[in-house]
């Protein structure tokens, strides 16, 4: 099982700097599905919601960009003299917001596989020893959030149980046990960073990150695929000019397969998800 | 299943590419601050041709600036105006450009070295000041009426004498190309065909190969998804 976060975290740049980089639709088909294929054997059953949001994430550009924009040589309808979104809709630029929103879902995406593969921890625990007090400090902060969200829904439910009101009318009553149960969070968090010494020292693991050879096969096939990203030249793509886009040359899909090799190795052998809770 | 989705994907990918046609044809209209109105027919054997090669194949003098990424501005365009303002562009009137769409112009949205011409387009420029000053009406038909001698060769094309030199100022790229200059303000329209470059290359087949490519790892990828698919998740 690849585990290490280094392995995703570079692995997660080289999909990024793909998606980024080349904006052929084709090359974009290809990635998407490539990390659709790394996300399934990690999956979880509760980050649906991720992928929701990450296409509606992408319909964005789409609309935006039919809508504001008025260039281009394929002609969809013509709106009346209606004041920004009067005017020729265009294909094309159905077509660059497409190719906008793709990369961005391909952005959230990579994100989706990291926030399912990687944990905090982990994360901190491979930091630099001056980057390990910001370090946890960041995580501890970037947990908090998710963490005051659910404790919001929490009490809106024990509010619903009782009966009682829990829409907008009613959020000056839900602020008050959520100020509460925040600051308690907040006093648990630092009597727990003080019980396990933290500023002594970096923390001693129970059962250590190892480089296991998944995760070496993984970084280098991504360090590889960023390498051929930025050495092989990609197939411009820009709709304005030509709405069909070229096909891709064969050597980038090098880059495309050296990507998958996640997904290779757990479609190969067996994903063990035991670690996750050690 | 998937791999019948992907064999069907790629030809549908296949039939949508154009054949190459033998020689496409182009018009240019040129408007001055004055009113008067040149026009050019331009053939070329390429799909597509950019704005600034349709004035450099025109054979009207032209002195144009690269602004970087941006593109590239034209500063003077049949010798108007009469000298070329620092910067490219004077306080007063500049070369607006346009793009014949239907029956009306359209601003163009790209200079002149990224917008694209196919068979039957047409581009007008006019020395106006003030924004979106377009050029007089003028059909494509009547620009390029004359059709280039079907039976015209390369060879005979190289022979034919030009009619005017161009003088373009900027250094554009070396045409490979057929060019037809076709002067319709003066009767009769007659295009008259020279060649500035090596005989046109003979339309290329679609090459398949990066097509199989793209193919063959889809067809993999929705196998792999497929196998990942089945195995649960945590």
């Amino acid at each position: 099982m690849i585990r290490h976060p280094l392995a995703w975290g570079v692995w997660a740049t080289a999909v990024l700097a793909a998606a980024f980089v080349d904006r052929n639709p084709y090359f974009q088909v290809l990635l998407l599905l490539v990390v659709v294929n790394v996300f399934l054997p990690y999956r979880g059953r509760r980050r649906v919601g991720t992928w929701k949001f990450a296409l509606a994430l992408a319909l964005v550009p789409v609309l935006f960009s039919a809508a504001l924009s008025r260039f281009g040589r394929h002609v969809l309808f013509t709106l009346p003299a209606i004041p920004i979104i009067g005017g020729r809709w265009t294909l094309d630029a159905v077509a660059f917001g497409a190719s906008t929103g793709l990369a961005l879902l391909l952005t959230v995406a990579a994100f989706a596989v990291l926030q399912t593969t990687v944990r905090s921890a982990d994360i901190v625990a491979i930091l630099p020893r001056p980057l390990y007090r910001a370090g946890t400090t960041v995580a501890l902060a970037l947990a908090f959030a998710p963490k005051t969200l659910a404790a919001f829904q929490s009490i809106r439910e024990a509010r619903r149980l009782r009966g009682q009101r829990t829409g907008w009318r009613s959020a000056p009553a839900l602020l008050m046990p959520l100020l509460l149960t925040t600051l308690e969070r907040a006093l648990q968090y630092g009597e727990s960073l003080d019980a396990r010494g933290f500023g002594s020292g970096r923390r001693s693991r129970y059962r250590p990150l190892h480089w296991t050879a998944q995760d070496v096969l993984v970084l280098i096939a991504s360090l590889a695929a960023i390498v051929a990203i930025a050495v092989l030249p990609g197939v411009p793509y820009n709709p304005y000019l030509e709405l069909m886009p070229g096909v891709p040359n064969p050597d980038q899909w090098l880059a495309v397969g050296l990507l998958a090799v996640p997904a290779l190795t757990a479609s190969l052998l067996r994903v063990d998800h035991a670690p996750h809770h050690a | 299943m998937g791999a019948a989705a992907s064999a069907a994907l790629i030809a549908g990918f296949l039939s949508i590419r154009p054949a190459h046609a033998a020689i496409h044809h182009a018009a240019l209209v040129i408007q001055h601050a004055s009113g008067s109105v040149i026009t050019r027919c331009v053939a070329f054997a390429e799909d597509q041709i950019t704005g600034l090669q349709l004035v450099e194949r025109s054979g009207v003098p032209y002195e144009a600036q690269s602004f970087g990424s941006i593109g590239t501005a034209m500063c003077q365009l049949d010798r108007e105006p009469s000298t070329v303002p620092s910067g490219c562009f004077g306080s007063g009137p500049y070369w607006q450009y346009f793009h014949r769409r239907g029956a009306a112009w359209q601003t163009s949205a790209f200079g002149a070295s990224s917008s694209v011409l196919r068979d039957g387009d047409m581009d007008g420029w006019h020395y106006a000041a003030g924004a979106n000053q377009v050029p007089g009406n003028v059909a494509f038909a009547s620009v390029c009426a004359a059709p280039a001698p079907p039976t015209a060769s390369a060879t005979q094309l190289a022979q034919a004498p030009q009619h005017t030199t161009p003088v373009p100022t900027a250094t554009p790229a070396p045409s490979t190309s057929l060019e037809a200059l076709a002067p319709s303000d003066s009767p009769p329209p007659n295009a008259v065909l020279t060649s500035t470059g090596p005989p046109a290359q003979p339309p290329k087949a679609t090459a398949l190969g990066p097509w199989l490519a793209f193919g063959s790892m889809a067809i993999l990828l929705l196998t792999l998804g497929a196998v990942n698919l089945r195995r649960r998740g945590p």
